[in-house]
């Protein structure tokens, strides 16, 4: 009977239609259009060294790094918005499977979202090139953007986790957003606060991803920082919402 | 089709519901009636599997809910009208449910005609819909798997008085046609008009059961519930 089970194949294409369906949903992805296109473009008018490729790509990097955790917290919280947890989880009764098939599109976005960015890059960079009679820098090292895409991964991940865990979207954002600078103040606290930044703000602990500066305290600080904000806070929230009581 | 074997659900030590047992079967439409709070809505969220018994056990077509491969396809549900993204159409809701189910296009189209939408009214967002709106919305939902067992919570809520005979008449052909109905109300003459069998809860437990007939004893049916369930509010106070 296992063979008739509603395929992942379909809870997935359910979920990422869910992230396109609503009119909130399409004005999300429409400001994330809209703020790469600005950004890249305006970085590109007013930059006063010759264009990279990389760092005008990057650029987009500032209101991801805000709209697809927001994204993450917005789709594993929805179902509890607007309680359509009784519909889906009626259809789908293994909640696990559900909750996997709603994690991906978020994280599926993210990697889009940076394709994206380099591809309007990529004219702005010729462009702007060209205006100014300068030489343009194309090349990209693979590592730094491997690196950037799992940055943006990541921190999407966070959303989701933070989200899942909370089962609150306005709840969720808040924390997301508080972490920045908190964690600015937490370095003022002496070498103890600094310590404490140094091994859990997801902001500087994936730095090595970025510029590949890798050693094993690196490493270290990357795998803590990554299972406090986000493997953690994620398998207590599906544990949690594969047991609760619904409705 | 439809079992509660002895079923309990406490919450912070209250009893939402006490040693609830009764069947369901195929090709009748069977009416949970009680008093708002008197456990209904809790006994089917049990039912599909969302919400846990603290004792005992309910099952459909002879399994636990949660174990049925498609549930989708054997049992329809509507556990709550309101329950939908306001920001979707009417017509996405449906289509979701058909992507899921691996049904083709064509079957969405099918269901907002069985319920009653128009082509117009599918494409509106349903934040817009009246509450009838959302219960036609809510059925199709529901029989998109043409499910032989169908569990419904207040289906009649919000519905006008043409909307109610609709519903009627939908469910005696999917009863007629061997579907196993199970629908709550609160609603006294709704359930006498609508039902073949009733089951009456009040304070988490079954007070009776049996047909129309049986129940109202020579008296009416209102009687016996009024009696019914100021009996079990006595005895709980």
């Amino acid at each position: 009977m296992t063979a008739h089970r509603i395929a992942f194949r379909r809870l997935l294409v359910a979920e990422t239609r869910k992230l396109f369906d609503t009119r909130s949903s399409m004005i999300m992805t429409g400001i994330l259009v809209v703020l790469a296109l600005a950004l890249i473009i305006g970085r590109g008018v007013t930059m006063s060294e010759p264009p990279k490729l990389f760092t005008l790509a990057g650029t987009a990097a500032i209101p991801f790094g805000i709209l697809l955790p927001v994204l993450g917290i917005l789709t594993v919280t929805g179902e509890w918005s607007h309680r359509t947890a009784l519909t889906t989880f009626a259809l789908e009764p293994r909640r696990a499977r559900v909750l996997a098939a709603k994690c991906l599109p978020p994280l599926g976005a993210a990697v889009v979202s940076c394709l994206f960015a380099l591809l309007i890059a990529v004219p702005v960079t010729a462009v702007t090139a060209a205006a100014r009679g300068v030489e343009a820098t194309w090349s990209i090292s693979p590592q730094s953007l491997m690196g950037w895409v799992a940055v943006m991964a990541l921190t999407t991940a966070q959303g989701l986790a933070m989200g899942l865990l909370l089962l609150n979207a306005p709840a969720a954002i808040v924390i997301f957003m508080a972490g920045p600078p908190l964690w600015g103040f937490v370095r003022q606290l002496g070498t103890a606060g600094e310590t404490l930044a140094d091994w859990l703000d997801v902001n500087t602990t994936t730095n090595p991803l970025m510029d590949g500066d890798w050693n094993w305290v690196a490493f270290a600080r990357l795998a803590t920082s990554v299972a406090v904000w986000v493997a953690i806070p994620l398998a207590l929230g599906a544990l949690r919402v594969t047991r609760k009581d619904i409705g | 089709m439809i079992e509660f074997h002895r079923v309990s659900k406490a919450y912070k030590g209250v009893k939402a519901l006490d040693e609830v047992s009764f069947s369901v079967r195929p090709g009748g439409i069977t009416g949970f009636l009680g008093p708002n709070g008197a456990g209904k809505s809790t006994a089917l969220r049990v039912l599909t599997g969302l919400c846990r018994p603290t004792s005992g056990s309910a099952t459909v077509l002879g399994r636990a809910y949660a174990e049925l491969d498609r549930p989708g396809y054997d049992v329809g549900t509507l556990l709550d009208a309101g329950a939908h993204h306001p920001g979707r159409t009417g017509r996405e809701v449906l289509t979701l449910g058909a992507l899921l189910l691996g049904l083709p296009k064509k079957r969405v189209d099918e269901v907002l005609e069985l319920v009653g939408l128009t082509v117009r009214e599918g494409r509106r967002t349903v934040g817009g819909y009246s509450l009838g709106m959302r219960q036609r919305l809510g059925i199709g939902h529901a029989l998109l798997g043409r499910p032989q067992a169908l569990i419904l919570d207040e289906p009649a809520n919000g519905l006008d008085p043409q909307g109610i005979q609709w519903m009627r008449g939908l469910l005696r052909d999917l009863a007629d046609a061997g579907c196993a109905v199970l629908l709550s109300s609160h609603l006294l003459h709704e359930v006498e008009q609508v039902a073949d069998h009733i089951v009456m809860i009040g304070c988490g437990r079954v007070l009776a059961q049996g047909s129309v007939a049986e129940l109202a004893r020579g008296r009416s049916l209102e009687q016996t519930f009024l009696d019914l369930t100021s009996d079990a509010d006595r005895s709980r106070a």
